[in-house]
């Protein structure tokens, strides 16, 4: 069916995106603060040992010890091999590696305080200086630069920090210049990075599986508690739908679903007992349960049908018999005056009273009383024992309203207008169907009739003017029968 | 519709908090008619400002701060609302009718957020009229040398405490 979505793909669609959205929100943030933490850490504490750094330089320079600051960096390289720290002069190339900053500071105290390097200085600045952050390191105002890399596999998080040139470093380094380096810390996190990935990738494997899990366990929960109990009362009301009535719904559950199951078995039990009671009683005294009770005139067309010759016949026939075919022509009867519209007031032997109301009442009417006659007239003696009815059909306004003791009643007709129609019964002989004026005046441009007729009937003074309806036309005006 | 203003406003108010960065301080335009920090010429090099002239006033404020002595060390600590002018020129080769190239400010209000050991570090440069206040660690790092012992005009000998300034008004009591 398009557009159908069971309840069950509903359900389970709003746990998995819930899970989903839920637990994948919190192992985000979890990884994102994981990998913040790592970062910021790592960061404060490479900044940390800038400023330390920092100081040492200034302490180990102040007094002229700057191979005592070399050895420093060197044994902190050492005992952390996933440290490496260097002092960058402001083009790039690392200092201590030549004699140029020994030059300078002799030729600004002007004299040889200290010796030349014997080493060759290195002419090229150092590939591995990362302009962008060299180049803020070194600007007027100086920033400190902090940012991670990718060596090769390696991940590598860096530092530059300015090494200003203090006025107390002037008396050996001039005063001409106001950055006189930057200081350089590669700390190796690649091990630390691993392991945040492994642990995302734990979380994230914990958290599919969690979800697979908690996915199946609420799906299964709410089949059993909810989608199959609704599944076995949808059941039922398909089946009660079908006409079977004998299913009921078997839930064991005490909760709102088990008083709905109940509900719906009171309901199924109630409406069996209804459905059995209008065997017996008509369509209009069910329906007068529900409405006012109170008589009251209504415009009907009402229809009575008496079997011909019904007396010799059952005087003839055994009891068995005469009960199987009065149901069998009753019964026929009754399904056409069902689907013509009409409601089975009562049996009464083996006549049959019916009812019309609404739209084009008394056109039904006569087109139930054709269809009788016809159905007898082709099956009489095969189906019905030979039987046959004659029909009257009076239009009129009758009483309606509860009739009976407070014991027993029927809500039925009442006047001389449901007289007259018993009369018209009367009168009417085998396969025949009478009507009067007042149902003529109403259908005569849509049958195919006889008459008028006169007929004297006992109560009335005057006679009544009668017509037989032979058949129904197809087309009103035409003188055209419709296909049997 | 309630809570939709609700949320509306709060998040008005959060934005609002956020985006709200403390005013960068004016230069008094006067600053030129306050009282000369430097008897002697600026007109050697130093870090920072290199090989160019500098000329530095304070206001009145500033002015009234005095060396006190406690536990035997003198100390000077500017008042609030102390502004110091120091005029960039180009190069040391200055005419009579020079106009400065900048303007670094110190100007004390410990309450500032940007500010730095008591002061905001204020450069203005006067072609772009370009305000910028230096929250790095740069001009204090250099500024903290004149606490003690250095080798800028008069130096500080006795090391004491001159709250960041290289120069002392006249009338402090030390030089």
């Amino acid at each position: 069916m398009k557009g159908y979505v069971p309840v069950t793909r509903k359900i389970n669609t709003i746990i998995i995106s819930s899970l989903v959205i839920g637990i994948g929100v919190i192992t985000f943030y979890f990884g994102r603060s994981l990998s913040l933490e790592i970062s910021d850490s790592t960061s404060e504490n490479l900044i940390r040992q800038s400023d330390i750094l920092y100081s040492s330089i200034e302490n180990f320079m102040l007094p002229g010890e700057a191979p005592l600051a070399v050895s420093f960096f060197n044994e902190i390289e050492s005992r952390n091999p996933d440290y490496m720290i260097s002092i960058r002069r402001t083009d790039g190339q690392k200092a201590f590696t030549d004699s140029r900053t020994i030059n300078q500071v002799n030729k600004n105290l002007k004299m040889e305080r200290f010796s030349p390097r014997t080493e060759q200085a290195e002419e090229t600045p150092d590939p591995e200086v990362y302009d962008d952050y060299f180049t803020k390191a070194v600007s007027i105002p100086p920033v400190t630069a902090v940012f991670q890399h990718d060596e090769g596999g390696t991940v590598i998080f860096q530092i530059y920090k300015p090494l200003i040139n203090k006025p107390k470093c002037t008396g050996c380094h001039g005063a001409s210049h106001t950055i006189r380096g930057v200081i350089e810390i590669k700390s190796n996190i690649t091990a630390s990075v691993r392991q945040q990935r492994s642990t995302i990738i734990i979380a994230g494997t914990l958290f599919f599986g969690m979800v697979v899990i908690l996915s199946l366990f609420l799906s299964q929960f709410l089949r059993s508690i909810v989608i199959s109990p609704v599944k076995l009362i949808g059941d039922v009301c398909r089946a009660v739908t079908a006409g079977d009535f004998n299913h009921r719904v078997s839930i064991k559950n005490r909760d709102e679903i088990g008083d709905l199951g109940k509900t719906v078995n009171q309901m199924v039990a109630g409406l069996h007992e209804r459905y059995e009671l209008s065997k017996f009683v008509s369509s209009s005294t069910i329906q007068s349960l529900t409405r006012d009770s109170k008589g009251k005139k209504v415009p009907i067309t009402l229809l009575f049908s008496d079997i011909r010759g019904f007396t010799s016949f059952s005087e003839k026939t055994s009891p068995e018999q005469v009960v199987e075919l009065l149901n069998a022509v009753l019964n026929f009867q009754t399904e056409i005056i069902h689907e013509s519209g009409g409601d089975v007031d009562k049996y009464v032997g083996d006549e049959i009273v019916a009812m019309f109301t609404g739209d084009q009442a008394p056109l039904r009417a006569c087109t139930a009383g054709v269809k009788i006659q016809k159905e007898l007239q082709n099956y009489s003696q095969e189906r019905y024992g030979g039987l046959s009815v004659g029909i009257g059909i009076n239009t009129g306004e009758v009483i309606l309203g509860m009739i009976g003791s407070e014991a027993r009643a029927d809500f039925t007709v009442i006047g001389d207008n449901v007289n007259t129609a018993s009369r018209l019964c009367d009168a009417a002989k085998r396969e025949q169907v009478l009507i009067n004026e007042s149902t003529f005046t109403h259908v005569k441009d849509s049958i195919r009739f006889k008459g008028p007729y006169r007929l004297k009937v006992k109560g009335k003074d005057r006679y009544l003017r009668i017509y037989q309806v032979n058949a129904i036309l197809s087309v009103p005006g035409k003188t055209e029968e419709p296909q049997a | 519709m309630k809570s939709l203003l609700i949320t509306g406003i709060l998040l008005a108010v959060m934005l609002s908090g956020c985006s709200k960065e403390p005013p960068i301080p004016d230069i008094p335009e006067e600053y030129s008619s306050w009282t000369r920090m430097n008897k002697e010429e600026l007109n050697y090099p130093i870090p920072g400002h290199e090989e160019n002239y500098r000329i530095i006033y304070i206001n009145e404020t500033g002015e009234e701060a005095r060396f006190t002595e406690n536990s035997g060390t003198p100390s000077i600590t500017y008042p609030k609302g102390t502004i110091i002018v120091k005029e960039i020129y180009k190069g040391f080769d200055i005419q009579a009718d020079a106009k400065p190239n900048s303007l670094t400010v110190m100007i004390k209000d410990p309450d500032y957020p940007d500010s730095r050991s008591g002061w905001i570090w204020l450069v203005k440069d006067l072609n772009t009229g370009t305000k910028t206040v230096i929250s790095q660690e740069f001009c204090v790092t250099c500024h903290s040398n004149a606490n003690e012992k250095h080798s800028f005009g008069g130096g500080n000998p006795g090391n004491e405490f001159r709250d960041y300034a290289f120069f002392t008004p006249p009338g402090a009591g030390l030089q």
